[in-house]
């Protein structure tokens, strides 16, 4: 749960930022209603495991427990980001949090890279790729896929379905029964999961965790959820209906999570009040110290290019 | 006719500029009409009918049905090898890329399919499709959104690469794209999308189509040419502006199209001027700078009053932090310092 809140606590800070015209540049990419999955997933991986992100990659970098000072940082573009103002897509090596998402799903075929360095060397360590619905019809994903099965690798492929590819619904380009469906034909376990559900995705990822260990390579997780934001933050979706939407939120992975604690009496909604109210403060003082940081000096543009 | 149109992104549109049309409007109303006029032509690429990201196919679903304006799953590879089959087949397919870079991703489909298929099979196919691709920096839009990988295309046979800076060439060299019965790629910069520019006559006539390999010699000057194309366009003519009042007197040559080039012009204007600033958001290295510079070398040396200098990325990727990004980036004031130091020698 607290994963989740701080997800979006973090996550809205950014938005504000943006809208306040704090920071400018590509709007931000929320992933409320998603939160789920990257606190789920996350939970079920180790230190020493990978994980590689999307666009939408800030729930994965705060799940994979990250310091939101650095991501914050990063996001106002500052020196002392993770990335050093270099790009958005959070990076933290020490974590096995690898940002990627500029380019529509080319993070699935390099976490297959990763599961095979690791298997070459022989640890026992796990890649596991986030990416959408929509990168799902990228040809990197059947491809990463195949390998994967081929060489019997330490890979899990998390596909977040939210819905929706921007405008496009995933059913008017899904024509099969699932996403996860697709997997039999690459010759993998394919698991449907409710994406809203943080446990159960966390035992499906730790399922596909055990049988990447164990040496029996690759798992097709599907977790379904509804994207609740705009695919950026100005979007306001006008393509989809108000009832659509009102249903969507009902879907909300905190709303319906929260509720199942106070029902089983693990945390009440006092307490998870006051979870809340701390995590806004960590927030708060993670944008303050976001704010003092240094910008990158210019000569930093031609930094890091070569190793 | 500079003005700083350029430099103030997302100001308020000033009322003399109220009926100029917008760059994005130019390349919509072309299509428009070229979607009128031929029932063949037809457009993929995704959220092109809901919601496109730069809002150029804004309407279209709603005339021609979704049809004829394809939303197309994420699925580059796919949508270009559809494009190139149509087109041999008989249609005239429109491709948008959200960004131009990603054009990465289906190079194959590109340049050894589209561009080869004619040559391969002697004459036998065309492949008359439009790649429209938005380009370049300036947005804070990060390393893999804010490329102009144009040389990566002019580079190998068989495409026609076209670079409008202006509403009417937006508008003319997409009808001649779409009536072209070759691969065409079109770059949009994304800093044009919302300006203003005024307009000739023949702008309003459907049958005005531009012809390629024509640059526009944007503004006459004796003492140093500066070929700029896109945004750099009206950057270079802002530093222009600048000189003039130095008494320094700037050609300023916009190629308009790299494939195919126009060498004559070029060639002109440097006999005339003897010196040769090319400046261009495209990374230096091997890039459509050193092309320019090696045809004026290779035609027109013994014109040379001075070493030949080229402005552009510096060959990093353009990085997320404005204050980084803009350092790469190059801009009206370093155009203006890199003519200064050439007129001083
Ligand atoms: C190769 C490539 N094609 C298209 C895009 C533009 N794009 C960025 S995000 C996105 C949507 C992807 O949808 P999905 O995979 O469902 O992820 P979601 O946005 O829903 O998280 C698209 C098409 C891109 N970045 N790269
Ligand atoms: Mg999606």
């Amino acid at each position: 749960m607290r994963a989740m809140l701080l997800i979006r606590a973090v996550e809205k800070a950014w938005g504000d930022a943006y809208l306040t015209e704090e920071i400018s540049g590509i709007p931000p990419s929320l992933s409320t209603g998603q939160e789920a999955i990257a606190a789920g997933a996350c939970a079920a991986l180790g230190d020493g495991d990978f994980v590689f992100t999307t666009h939408r990659g800030q729930a994965a970098q705060v799940a994979r427990g990250l310091d939101p000072k650095r991501i914050l940082a990063e996001l106002y573009c500052r020196r002392t980001g993770y990335n050093k103002g270099k790009s958005y897509h959070v990076t933290d090596m020490t974590r096995g949090v690898v940002g990627m998402g500029g380019i529509v799903p080319a993070q699935v075929p390099i976490a297959g890279g990763m599961a095979l360095a690791q298997k070459m060397r022989g640890t026992d360590r796990v890649s596991l790729a986030f990416f959408g619905d929509g990168a799902s019809n990228e040809g990197a994903v059947h491809e990463a896929a195949a390998l994967a099965a081929m060489w019997t690798l330490p890979l899990i492929l998390l596909c977040e379905n939210n819905r929706y590819c921007i405008t496009q619904r995933d059913t008017d380009a899904l024509k099969g029964p699932s996403i996860a469906a697709r997997a039999a034909g690459y010759g993998l376990p394919g698991v449907v999961v409710d994406g809203t559900d943080p446990l159960a995705v966390q035992a499906a990822v730790a399922e596909a965790v055990a049988r990447a260990r164990a040496g029996g390579g690759a798992t097709f997780i599907e977790a379904q959820c509804e994207r609740l934001t705009g695919h950026l933050i100005h979007d306001t979706q006008p393509y989809r209906s108000r009832e659509e939407l009102e249903s969507a939120w009902k879907h909300c992975p905190i709303f319906l999570f929260g509720e199942r604690l106070e029902r089983e009496r693990i945390l009440s909604a006092d307490e998870r009040a006051r979870m809340n109210r701390e995590i806004e403060a960590e927030v708060a003082g993670a944008v303050a110290h976001a704010r003092t940081q240094p910008y990158p000096a210019i000569h930093e543009a031609y930094e890091d290019l070569w190793a | 006719m500079f003005d700083n149109r350029l430099f103030r992104p997302g100001g308020p549109v000033k009322p003399e500029e109220k009926d100029w049309p917008s760059f994005r409007g130019a390349i919509n109303e072309a299509m428009r009409e070229e979607m009128r006029r031929d029932p063949l032509v037809f457009q993929m690429g995704e959220d092109i009918a809901l919601a496109s990201p730069f809002g150029v196919t804004t309407g279209l679903a709603k005339e021609f049905g979704r049809e004829r304006i394809r939303d197309a799953p994420c699925a580059e590879v796919a949508v270009v090898g559809a494009a190139v089959g149509a087109a041999m087949g008989g249609m005239r397919p429109i491709v948008e890329f959200q960004f131009g870079d990603f054009m990465s991703v289906a190079i194959d489909q590109l340049t050894h399919q589209a561009a080869m298929l004619r040559y391969l099979t002697g004459g036998q196919v065309s492949v008359p499709l439009v790649i429209r691709l938005p380009c370049g920096g300036g947005q804070g839009a990060g390393s893999q959104h804010s490329q102009s990988l144009y040389s990566w295309f002019a580079h190998v046979p068989g495409i026609k690469v076209l670079l409008p800076s202006t509403s009417m060439d937006a508008k003319a060299m997409m009808k001649a794209a779409i009536r072209d019965n070759n691969p065409v790629l079109f770059f949009e910069h994304k800093q044009l999308y919302r300006t203003r520019w005024p307009v000739p006559a023949e702008f309003r006539d459907a049958d005005h189509v531009a012809e390629f390999g024509k640059a526009a010699v944007r503004r006459e000057g004796v003492d140093i040419t500066v070929v700029a194309t896109l945004t750099m366009v009206h950057h270079a003519l802002a530093a222009a502006e600048a000189l003039a009042a130095e008494g320094v007197s700037v050609e300023v040559i916009d190629p308009r199209t790299l494939v195919p080039f126009d060498v004559d012009t070029l060639v002109a204007s440097v006999r005339k001027t003897g010196r040769l600033l090319v400046v261009d958001e495209a990374y230096l290295n091997f890039g459509i700078q050193a092309e320019v510079i090696a045809t004026v070398a290779e035609r027109a040396f013994e014109a040379l009053k001075a070493a030949p200098r080229r402005l552009g990325n510096p060959n990093v990727p353009v990085p997320f932090a404005p204050c980084l990004q803009d350092e790469v980036l190059p801009g009206r004031a370093r155009i203006e310092a890199a003519i200064r130091q050439m007129m001083s020698r």
